[in-house]
């Protein structure tokens, strides 16, 4: 398995993550739960932006790799 | 009038007044009373049945007495909610028997208690040496009830300095196979949102018995047919695990990985993951 393909399912797991807590977020009964989920979102969307901008550049250096 | 419809009558009058009466004596437990709540059920309870049965010969008169012995119980509960000597008057003080792991004789004697009675409550407190109390206090129910002293008291997540996650009440959402709807309203959550997770547990409403949504919005369910195992929800724990692996990748990435900036870049990440995990772990874990 390549780098990139490795980076991607890395960043398809962490995708997930912020699907459920985003559902977390939003059905938290307490404002405490509901305040840390959110963070959580926040935090885990700034490291996916950077995973996303690391795999661009991954996948420009070694075009024969896209998409694999 | 017969004698048996009258019977009739007055049973039944009284059936009802009773029952009025001691909803309106409140939710005092039986086994809880102190001697004189129990003293006034009694008395009640006695009146009402020689009315009933003829005894008290004058229906009125029998209505009189019952009329007193919960009047005058209800007055003086009114003035022992805003009396505290009224209260003790009524319902007799409570009784140190154990003072900074000491136990006092005289009160003991006082109580009319022997100490193998003492030990006896005690035991039933789960206390069986007499040195790990701290203090017992014998209520006027006849309760005795314990402090432990401070290294004896069972540990919380509050001593091991745990955060722990506030949890509101469950609320129930599906009972006998038919949605409630109270349950649902309160958590916020409609008929559509319950047909979506009954689906995904891949079950008909019909087949629950009971379904529970808790604070963070799982359901579980119970259903009729007990050879049916269901998936209990995992999402949390799979949630972490996730985070967790995703975290081991870019500790490993940072590793392989050539030039500076990129380093830095996947390390940077594991430790905010890593920071992540920690704050989520309460909310994830329990």
């Amino acid at each position: 398995m390549t780098v990139g393909s490795q980076l991607k399912q890395t960043l398809a797991v962490l995708k997930g993550v912020r699907g459920t807590l985003r559902i977390y977020a939003n059905q938290a009964q307490e404002e405490e739960a509901k305040k840390a989920y959110g963070e959580g979102l926040e935090e885990l969307k700034a490291i996916i932006g950077d995973l996303e901008e690391r795999l661009g550049a991954l996948e420009m250096a070694e075009p024969q790799y896209k998409g694999s | 009038m017969p004698e048996s419809l009258e019977i009739l009558l007055r049973s039944l009058a009284l059936f009802l007044l009773v029952f009025l009466v001691v909803r309106l004596m409140g939710k005092k437990h039986p086994a809880k009373m102190t001697p004189f709540t129990f003293v006034v059920y009694s008395v009640v309870a006695v009146i009402a049945a020689l009315t009933a049965l003829k005894v008290i010969e004058n229906f009125i008169l029998g209505l009189l007495a019952l009329a007193v012995w919960t009047l005058i119980p209800l007055a003086l509960d009114y003035l022992a909610a805003r009396s505290k000597v009224v209260h003790d008057l009524l319902h007799g003080k409570e009784t140190v028997l154990i003072k900074q792991g000491k136990i006092m004789e005289d009160n003991l004697k006082q109580a009319r208690l022997t100490a193998e009675e003492l030990l006896r409550d005690l035991r039933v407190k789960d206390v069986f040496n007499v040195a790990d109390v701290e203090f017992a206090v014998l209520e006027a129910t006849g309760d005795v009830n314990v402090l432990l002293k401070s290294d004896k008291k069972p540990i919380t997540p509050h001593h091991m300095e745990w955060k722990v996650l506030p949890r509101t009440e469950p609320q129930t959402v599906i009972m006998d196979g038919n949605i409630i709807n109270e349950g649902l309203t309160n958590m916020g959550l409609n008929h559509r949102w319950l047909e979506e997770e009954l689906e995904k547990a891949g079950v008909a409403l019909e087949n629950v018995f009971v379904g529970q949504v808790d604070s963070s919005g799982e359901m579980y369910l119970d259903l009729f047919d007990d050879a049916v195992q269901l998936p209990q929800p995992k999402v949390r724990e799979l949630l972490y695990g996730g985070l967790e692996k995703a975290q081991a990748d870019l500790t490993k990435y940072a590793l392989e990985v050539e030039g500076e900036e990129a380093k830095n870049m996947y390390a940077g990440n594991a430790e905010k993951l890593n920071q992540l995990l920690q704050k989520l772990r309460p909310f994830l874990l329990r």
